[in-house]
């Protein structure tokens, strides 16, 4: 993947395009985290939906910098 | 503690161990793994510059022509030249027949110190002869033949000295004639040189010399881009400087999107330290700068491009924006 995109002709690093779509993901997972009350699961629910954000964001990044 | 709590717990801090193992990794990638935004193409640029001074009576290329080594550029007034080849010429052939002259005279004084030789022998045995017969002779007369003897050999020293008077001066008009010899040749190579020639192949780029302009000797007047020489210049942050190395593979990525392959080639030893001019007496004019926040320097990178790995046609200019990513070998 190129390190940079141009999004309406402005070059943005891609890493700020993962890092979108990994709010976009998280909050796919969350929903479906809710809806079938996996959340029953989870000691601290803000604290596992931030570690799930990162978790999407650090691994979508680091397979786009390869 | 009940297995149901246990398990939420262990699910949570899984989750956060991994998100910060991520991050972390992510950071560390980002931040010095050996790549870079800031990369420029740069080429070879020939400042070509007439040997000799005139107007520029004409110019043989176009503007953004591709050019081959030797390819006539442009063309100086040669009259001038021109005349100063004859006028060498001319001094060339007077030389030669000063030259030859000498030599005539040499002939002439080794003919005439024969002859005072000659003179001289025939005087000195008069003079022998006489004293053999001092009786039959007056004294007067062999007091004359001594006299003539002596006036002989002085007569013939001097005809020896002028013989190597003509020969130093044979010699100076020889080395005058090299003196024109060489200066016929500088006339020739002034004359050749109003025609300037493109001293490698490449493009000729922002051509603004025109019929008519006065080309001053030794001021470069036309930019030519070496058509074999480009490459990258990577300028890389010193943070991620220790993961490159001398023969790495790189991936050079231009903003058009063209990909291209290259190699490390050399890396910069030095960089201007801008905040250490030298003030206006001689000491260091240091800036004071706060340095919570430090930006780290960026040390250029020569990295050679790989021509077979360009696709066909693909117009490289130098100053072009390039991405560059090191895959470490």
């Amino acid at each position: 993947m190129p390190r940079e995109i141009a999004v309406l002709d402005a070059l943005v690093p891609s890493l700020l395009l993962v890092f979108v779509f990994s709010l976009l993901l998280q909050w796919a997972v969350d929903w479906v985290g809710g809806r079938y009350g996996l959340y029953r699961y989870v000691w601290h629910p803000p604290l596992f939906r931030v570690a799930v954000f990162f978790c999407c964001f650090g691994g979508l990044g680091l397979l786009a910098m390869q | 503690m009940t297995t149901q709590s246990l398990i939420r717990a262990s699910v949570t801090l899984f989750m956060v161990a991994l998100a910060a193992l991520l991050a972390w990794a992510l950071w560390q990638h980002y931040m010095y793994s050996p790549w870079t935004r800031d990369g420029r193409v740069r080429a070879r640029v020939v400042q070509v510059a007439p040997d000799v001074s005139g107007l520029v009576t004409e110019v043989a290329v176009a503007d953004n022509q591709t050019v081959q080594q030797g390819d006539l550029l442009f063309v100086i007034d040669r009259s001038r030249y021109r005349n100063a080849l004859q006028q060498a010429e001319a001094d060339q052939r007077a030389a030669e027949a000063a030259a030859r002259a000498a030599g005539a005279d040499i002939r002439a004084a080794q003919a005439s110190a024969a002859k005072a030789r000659a003179e001289f022998a025939m005087r000195q045995a008069e003079s022998r002869r006489r004293d053999r017969i001092a009786e039959a002779v007056s004294r007067e007369v062999r007091d004359n033949a001594h006299s003539n003897a002596d006036a002989a050999q002085a007569q013939l020293q001097a005809a020896q000295a002028s013989h190597q008077r003509a020969t130093a001066s044979q010699q100076q008009l020889l080395a005058r004639l090299q003196q024109a010899n060489a200066a016929l040749a500088l006339a020739q190579l002034n004359l050749e040189r109003t025609q300037v020639r493109a001293p490698v192949d490449g493009y000729v780029t922002n051509l603004e010399l025109y019929p008519g302009d006065y080309a001053h000797a030794g001021q470069a007047h036309m930019a030519l881009i070496d058509r074999h020489d480009f490459w990258v210049y990577g300028y890389f942050e010193e943070t991620k400087l220790p993961n490159v190395h001398v023969g790495d593979a790189v991936q050079v990525r231009l903003l058009s999107g063209i990909r291209a392959r290259g190699t490390v080639d050399s890396i910069a030893h030095g960089i201007a330290d801008r905040d250490n001019p030298t003030g206006a007496n001689l000491l260091a004019d240091v800036n004071p700068t706060f340095n919570w926040v430090r930006l780290a320097q960026r040390v250029p990178v020569r990295v050679s491009i790989d021509a077979d790995s360009l696709p066909e046609g693909t117009v490289l200019a130098a100053g072009m924006t390039a991405t560059l990513t090191l895959n470490p070998s």
